[in-house]
C-alpha cells in the first residue's frame, strides 16, 4: 500500500491513526515534534506524510517548508491536519506546500480518501 | 387655530420663492424666510411714509415718486430670488435700496433733524438677519452703510438740501406715521425671526435626540457583535475539545468492532456498534454547532471549485443510497444533460445536499425520492436548482414554517423515532445564504415534500458584484410556499 510518516504530538491520536492505518495495510512510521519529522522524512523517504499543524516549538507549517526545501524529500505530498477549520488554516497550509489539508480530529473515513488520491491508490 | 392657518398659508407663500439651489442648507433658508417677509410685507409699511408725504406735501414732486419706487422696488427682490437664487448678492442689493431710501427721504425732508431717520435703526437689523453669521457679509453691510452716511452728510454739507415746503405741523404728522410704521416694521421682523429662530432650536434639539439614539444603538450593536463573537470564539473552542475525546471513542470503538467482526464475536459486534454510532451522531451535532457558529462569527470561508453537477449528485445519491435501501426507498436522479458544469464550493452543496437528502429517505418509507437538477435564469444571473422530492410522511402547515430554525425536529414523537440533530436544516439554509443561494420547502401531509435548493451557477458573478449579500429567491425564502397549488409530490 504504501508507507506513511504522521508527525503528531499528541499520544492518544498518534496511536490512533498509527493503528487504523496500519490495519488499512500501510506502513506507519512517526514522529513526535517538527525537527524529528524533518529528519524522518529524509531518513525515512514515506510515500505521504500527515502533518499535524500545532506541534509546540517547530510548528506542522514551519516542518513542511524544511521538508519542502530538501530536494530529496520535495515532492513527498504533505497533508496538514489541523484544529480548526478555519480558511485562514487552509490557505497557510497550501501556501507552505501541504498539498491538502485536514481537520483534527480526523474523519476517517475522509483522510483515507485523500489519501487514495494523493498516493495514487485506486479506491 | 385660525391664526395657525394663516401662518402657514404665509409660510407656503414664503417658501416658493425660495430657489431650489438654497433648499440644502437650513441656515441659509431661514435666513431667505426672513429675507422674504421682509421683502414681501415691508413695502406695505414703509410705503406709509411716501402716501403721508403726497397727502401732506402741497407740492409732492419727483423725490416722493422717486421714494415711492425705490420702496415698491422691494417687491422685485422675491421675484429675481425664486428665479436666481443669487441670495448674497440679493440680500447686498437690497440693503443698498434700503439705505437709499431712507437717506433720500432724509435729504428731501428735513435733512439730519428728519422725522424719517428712525428708519435708519432698521438698516443694520436687517441687514443682520439676512446675512447670517458671515463676517465677510456683515462688514461689506457696514462698509455700505458708512459709505453711504458719508456721501449723505457730503452732499448735505456741500449742497444744501432743498427747504421743505412742509408746514411744521405736517412735519410731526410725518414723524408720527413714520415712528408708527418703523416701529411696527422692526417688531414684525423681530416677531417672524423669534419664531424661526423657536422652530429652529426645537428642531436642533429634536435632531440631539436623534443623535444622541444613533449613538446608543450604535453602541448597543457594537456590545452585541462583540458579546457574539466572543460566544462563536467559546463554541468553535468547545467544539474541537470535544471533539478530541470523542474521536477517540469512535476510532477506538471501530477498531474494536473491527475486532470482533474478526472472531465473530456477535455480543461485542452489536454493543460496540451502539458506541460507535451514538458517537458519531454526537459528532455529527458537535460539527454542525461549530458550523453554525462559525457562520455567525462570519470566519466561514467559501472555496469555489469547478463542479460536475452529475458528479455532484451521483456522490451524494450513492451515499444514501444504503439507508434509502433500508427503508425501501428508490433514489431517482434526473439531471438534465446540459446541466454540465458549476463554479461553486463544492463541499457546502455537498453538505447541504446530503442533509436534505438524508433528510427525505429517513421520512419515507417503501417510496421514491427524485432528484432533480437544473439551470434557472435568476434575477441577475444565471441559478443552479436542485430540486428533492420524497414520497416521504410530508410536513404539517404549522410546521413547515419553523422548519429552518434552529433545533427544530418535527414533532416530538419524530425526533426519537427518526434521530437527527435539529441543526441540520438550519444549517444548510445558512450555508445555502452564504453562497447566495436559498432554500424552499413544499410539502403536503402525507403525500410527501420537496425541497429546492438555489445556488448562484457562477460564484465569480457574486464576486464581481462585491456582495456577498443573500439575494432572495422568487417568493419567501425560510417562509415556504406551501400553500402553492397541487404539489406533484405525490406522482
Amino acid at each position: 500500500m504504501g508507507k506513511i510518516l504522521v508527525v503528531e504530538d499528541n499520544e492518544m491520536n498518534r496511536d490512533m491513526l498509527t493503528r487504523r492505518l496500519v490495519r488499512q495495510g500501510f506502513t506507519v512510521v512517526s514522529a513526535i515534534d517538527g525537527p524529528s519529522g524533518v529528519a524522518m522524512a529524509s531518513s525515512e523517504m514515506p510515500d505521504l506524510i500527515l502533518m499535524d499543524v500545532a506541534l509546540g516549538e517547530m510548528d506542522g507549517w514551519e516542518a513542511t517548508q524544511l521538508i519542502k526545501a530538501n530536494r530529496t524529500t520535495a515532492r513527498i505530498p504533505i497533508i496538514a491536519l489541523t484544529a480548526h477549520a478555519l480558511a485562514s488554516d487552509r490557505d497557510k497550509s497550501i501556501s507552505v506546500g501541504c498539498v491538502d489539508f485536514d481537520t483534527k480530529p480526523v474523519d476517517f473515513g475522509r483522510l483515507m480518501g485523500k489519501l487514495k488520491q494523493h498516493m495514487g491508490i485506486a479506491a | 387655530m385660525k391664526l395657525a392657518a394663516i401662518s402657514a398659508q404665509i409660510s407656503s407663500i414664503v417658501d416658493w420663492f425660495i430657489h431650489p439651489s438654497l433648499m440644502n442648507d437650513r441656515d441659509r433658508v431661514n435666513q431667505a424666510r426672513v429675507f422674504l417677509i421682509s421683502h414681501l410685507f415691508g413695502p406695505f409699511l414703509g410705503s406709509a411714509v411716501p402716501i403721508a408725504l403726497y397727502l401732506l406735501d402741497p407740492t409732492p414732486g419727483f423725490e416722493v415718486a422717486v421714494l415711492a419706487a425705490s420702496i415698491f422696488g422691494f417687491w422685485v427682490f422675491p421675484i429675481l430670488l425664486k428665479k436666481f437664487g443669487n441670495y448674497n448678492l440679493l440680500a447686498i442689493l437690497s440693503v443698498e435700496n434700503l439705505i437709499f431710501c431712507i437717506l433720500w427721504s432724509c435729504y428731501f425732508y428735513g435733512g439730519i433733524k428728519s422725522p424719517t431717520l428712525p428708519w435708519v435703526l432698521t438698516i443694520p437689523l436687517l441687514a443682520f438677519f439676512y446675512i447670517g453669521p458671515s463676517t465677510v457679509l456683515r462688514t461689506i453691510v457696514i462698509a455700505l452703510f458708512a459709505i453711504n452716511m458719508m456721501v449723505f452728510l457730503a452732499v448735505a454739507m456741500l449742497a444744501s438740501p432743498p427747504v421743505s415746503d412742509l408746514p411744521s405741523t405736517d412735519m410731526e404728522w410725518l414723524g408720527i406715521v413714520s415712528t408708527v410704521a418703523v416701529a411696527l416694521y422692526v417688531t414684525m421682523m423681530a416677531l417672524y425671526y423669534a419664531k424661526v429662530y423657536e422652530s429652529q432650536a426645537e428642531l436642533e434639539a429634536e435632531m440631539r435626540e436623534h443623535l444622541a439614539t444613533a449613538s446608543e444603538l450604535r453602541r448597543a450593536t457594537t456590545d452585541a457583535e462583540r458579546a457574539g463573537a466572543a460566544k462563536a470564539e467559546f463554541l468553535a473552542k468547545m467544539s474541537h475539545e470535544l471533539r478530541t475525546p470523542l474521536n477517540a471513542v469512535i476510532n477506538y470503538s471501530q477498531m474494536l468492532l473491527e475486532d470482533a467482526q474478526d472472531e465473530g464475536d456477535e455480543e461485542s459486534i452489536s454493543d460496540l456498534n451502539k458506541i460507535h454510532s451514538a458517537g458519531q451522531h454526537l459528532l455529527k451535532l458537535i460539527n454542525e454547532v461549530l458550523d453554525l457558529s462559525k457562520i455567525d462569527a462570519g470566519m466561514m470561508g467559501l472555496y469555489n471549485e469547478d463542479t460536475s453537477i452529475a458528479d455532484l449528485i451521483r456522490r451524494v445519491s450513492d451515499e444514501a443510497r444504503e439507508s434509502a435501501r433500508a427503508n425501501g426507498n428508490v433514489i431517482n436522479a434526473d439531471i438534465s444533460p446540459e446541466v454540465g458544469m458549476a463554479y461553486l464550493d463544492q463541499q457546502k452543496i455537498q453538505q447541504i445536499l446530503s442533509q436534505i437528502l438524508d433528510n427525505a429517505v429517513k421520512f419515507t418509507k417503501n417510496g421514491m425520492i427524485g432528484i432533480h437538477a437544473k439551470k434557472i435564469a435568476g434575477p441577475e444571473h444565471e441559478m443552479l436548482m436542485i430540486e428533492i422530492r420524497d414520497t416521504g410522511i410530508g410536513i404539517a402547515d404549522h410546521e413547515i414554517s419553523t422548519l429552518f430554525e434552529q433545533f427544530t425536529v418535527l414533532g416530538d414523537a419524530s425526533s426519537s423515532k427518526y434521530g437527527g440533530t435539529g441543526l441540520g436544516l438550519a444549517l444548510s439554509l445558512k450555508l445555502c445564504r452564504l453562497m447566495g443561494g436559498d432554500i424552499k420547502a413544499q410539502s403536503r401531509l402525507g403525500e410527501g415534500s420537496a425541497f429546492t435548493i438555489v445556488v448562484p451557477n457562477n460564484a465569480r458573478d457574486l464576486e464581481t458584484q462585491g456582495s456577498g449579500k443573500t439575494p432572495e429567491v422568487a417568493g419567501a425564502a425560510s417562509v415556504p410556499e406551501h400553500t402553492l397549488g397541487p404539489v406533484a409530490v405525490a406522482a
